[in-house]
């Protein structure tokens, strides 16, 4: 019972933002004429790249740094990916890894201009984003790809939806209707975000974002853990660029898309808890607040014009609506601080 | 461990040659199509689709991207018009508008939650023209009518609705050599870089104007479709040039004229879009020189992919590719009160009417639908 109050006080934020969404998804779900694993399904589509580039934002925020080159590195590797993601299943793989490793190389560069450049993060990656983006343009000028149809359809679908796409299975009954898209969540969390987290330059990470004059004197390898940090940055944000890849079928260098994913990147992680001063907070809170962010807009695809809040469905006052419940989200994941005494608290 | 992987491998390569299983989706017919002089077929290689004709009403969505300019909030608007007409109204069980921003995979998953809602039909501006590809499959295995307009797909797999944007650029071309003759110096005004609207638009005007036998110097600038970077760079050519003999300004147009004004230069044959302000000038001006084109790309398009869907439903035949006819008036045809209107704002497009396909949304209808109360 004690260990169980100790996490919930030290992940309250995590806690608030499922609570949120758990509102706004029953919400959207009683609203819905028929509600199925269709439906699930494709929600989760709609949030995993969302919810992976909340996670590459997560780590330099950890740090106590904003990443703004996670939305236009996720576009490159959408470009890249969409020249690579077609032919035998070995030129698949072979462009599936490749982008991780440009996606992964590129967040060691923002990081090593962060720590050996001794630039602000938020400035650094201002410019690597820009360089990002001009190389997304680059390499697909204009809207396309070649990406394989079966592909992209089998692995955004369910796991049932794969066999019958390919011939392997066929109906595979409940566990057949399990989402790909959250399987490949829950993978990237469990192989590569819980490992890092356990690990001595993860929690160096956490370290650093409290008190980085501390976590110095107590010998902590700093900068590993932001080089480490980067990286995983710019891991997770591939992750994004692939299943957006995978998503769209395509590749599409929209500097407006880049800005928009970067902005909600931004505040899915404050919406799960994770303070921009560094040092509290996770990855699974980014996912739940990614989550938070498209059920809003879920809300709008249900919500009936006659009844009373009706005119939240006028589509001219959607961003409107929208702007106004993020911030509403955020401020709640923000309340915390009027309870405490003092507030150093936070930071223990 | 290693035979199992090759297996796999093996299986999947299959697959990925193999192609896909097969499902519901419009048949190929012959044309020609239903109601030809409103769904004309872009060009003579254009296919026609057939779809199990259903009983109706029907639920329709129409998912927007982008939305924050006079154009979109005109065409959200026109759209809620066009389903409250009688005609149209006796079809409709439910009618749902969302925008869905920037982001190409919300707008993919919103498209996806109405074909899982069970709509019969989605109207959408797609905000990229590729990537559509899931959810064609899924309309097709669902037996949904998606119809793509104005910013359409590269794809021949959709229904889609357009206004043939090269026809802009050469009837404009031909109206200035009407009123110039064969040679001068000519200002064009052009759209935002990059899109294919822009460059089918200026492609179509240099086809007629580069043509044999024309002589003449086009000085090109960059408007953006808005009035206030067009006004800016007409008035830049102005100051640099002194003298132009005509103008092509594919959006803006209004800014244009008001440069010319501005700078006191002679008033000037000009070709333009749709915008009421333009059409205002132009009727106000045209006995002292500015005798003006005005071609648009209408927010009514909406409607016409309304009636489109509601048709394919019906399971009519209809063109892969809708061409619909491009709107046009010039300064003979204009007149107050039917295709412009002195007494509303000038960033209004003025352009809604589509007489062969029945559509005839008025700008006080559209206009009325910023009040809560819809009034037929």
């Amino acid at each position: 019972m004690k260990t169980l109050r100790i996490y919930a006080t030290q992940n309250l934020g995590l806690l608030i933002a499922i609570a949120i969404f758990l509102v706004l998804y029953l919400i959207y779900a009683t609203q819905l004429s028929r509600f199925g694993m269709n439906v699930v399904l494709q929600n989760a589509n709609e949030v995993v790249p969302l919810a992976l580039v909340s996670m590459a934002q997560t780590v330099p925020v950890l740090l106590g740094g904003l990443d703004l080159s996670v939305g236009p590195l996720m576009t490159m590797i959408n470009c890249i990916a969409s020249e690579f993601l077609a032919g035998d299943i070995w030129s698949v793989l072979f462009g599936c890894v490749l982008c991780l490793v440009i996606g992964s190389a590129c967040g060691l560069l923002n990081g090593c201009i962060v720590v050996y450049g001794r630039i602000q993060p938020i400035i650094a990656t201002l410019a690597t984003g820009a360089i990002f983006i001009g190389v997304a343009l680059f390499v697909r000028p204009t809207p396309g790809g070649k990406v394989d149809g079966d592909l992209s359809w089998a692995l955004t679908n369910d796991i049932n939806e794969l066999g019958y796409t390919y011939g392997w299975w066929e109906d595979l009954g409940w566990f057949g209707l399990i989402p790909l898209p959250a399987v490949f969540l829950v993978l990237v969390v469990l192989l590569v975000w819980i490992p890092f987290r356990r690990s001595a330059t993860g929690r160096g990470c956490y370290a650093i974002g409290s008190a980085e004059g501390a976590a110095y004197m107590s010998g902590i390898a700093i900068n590993r853990s932001k080089l480490a940090a980067f990286t995983l940055a710019g891991f997770f944000a591939a992750c994004a660029g692939l299943y957006l890849t995978l998503l769209t079928g395509s590749g599409n260098a929209d500097a407006q898309q880049a800005g928009s994913y970067t902005l909600n990147s931004i505040a899915a992680v404050v919406i799960g808890g994770t303070s921009l001063f560094g040092g509290t907070g996770g990855c699974i809170g980014a996912i739940f607040g990614a989550m938070v962010i498209r059920a809003i807009s879920f809300i709008f695809r249900v919500i009936d014009e006659n009844s009373i809040f009706g005119f939240l469905a006028s589509p001219l006052l959607q961003s409107l609506v929208e702007g106004a419940i993020l911030l509403l989200a955020v401020s709640l994941g923000a309340a915390r601080v009027f309870r405490v005494r003092n507030r150093l608290t936070l930071f223990t | 461990m290693t035979k199992f992987a090759y297996a796999a491998a093996a299986s999947l390569a299959a697959g990925l040659l193999g192609g896909a299983s097969a499902w519901a989706q419009p048949a190929v017919v012959d044309g020609p199509g239903y109601l030809p002089e409103c769904f004309a077929p872009w060009d003579q290689d254009t296919k026609y689709f057939q779809w199990e004709p259903r009983e109706g009403p029907y639920r329709i969505a129409l998912v927007n991207g982008f939305v924050g300019n006079t154009w979109r909030i005109q065409m959200i608007q026109t759209a809620k018009a066009y389903v409250e007409t009688p005609e149209i109204a006796q079809h409709i069980a439910e009618f749902k508008v969302v925008s869905t921003g920037l982001d190409a995979a919300v707008q993919l998953g919103a498209i996806e939650d109405f074909i899982n809602q069970g709509f019969d039909a989605i109207v959408t501006i797609a905000v990229s023209p590729d990537g559509f590809d899931r959810v064609i499959r899924l309309a097709n295995r669902n037996n949904v009518v998606l119809v793509p307009f104005d910013n359409i797909l590269d794809t021949d797999e959709v229904m889609m609705v357009n206004e043939d944007q090269w026809s802009m650029g050469t009837m404009s071309a031909e109206f200035l050599i009407e009123h110039i003759g064969n040679e001068g110096r000519i200002l064009e005004v052009r759209g935002v870089p990059g899109n294919s609207v822009d460059r089918d638009r200026h492609e179509g005007f240099r086809s007629v104007m580069e043509a044999e036998g024309n002589n003449f110097e086009i000085i090109e600038v960059v408007g953006n479709w808005a009035d206030g970077d067009a006004q800016k760079a007409t008035a830049d050519a102005l100051a640099v040039h002194g003298h132009f003999d005509g103008i092509f300004t594919q959006g803006g147009s209004t800014g244009s004229v008001r440069a010319l004004m501005d700078a006191g230069h002679p008033f000037i044959p000009i070709a333009g879009e749709g915008e009421n302000g333009f059409r205002k000038l132009i009727a106000e001006h045209h006995e002292e020189g500015l005798v003006g084109l005005s071609y648009g790309q209408s927010p009514g398009l909406v409607a016409i992919s309304i009636k489109a869907a509601i048709a394919a439903l019906q399971g009519e035949v209809l063109p892969q590719l809708i061409s619909v006819p491009v709107p046009v008036a010039d300064y003979k045809t204009l007149e107050d009160g039917v295709n412009y209107w002195s007494d509303l704002t000038d960033n209004f497009f003025a352009v809604n009417e589509f007489p062969p396909c029945d559509v005839n949304i008025t700008a006080v209808q559209i206009m009325a639908q910023t009040a809560d109360d819809v009034t037929q």
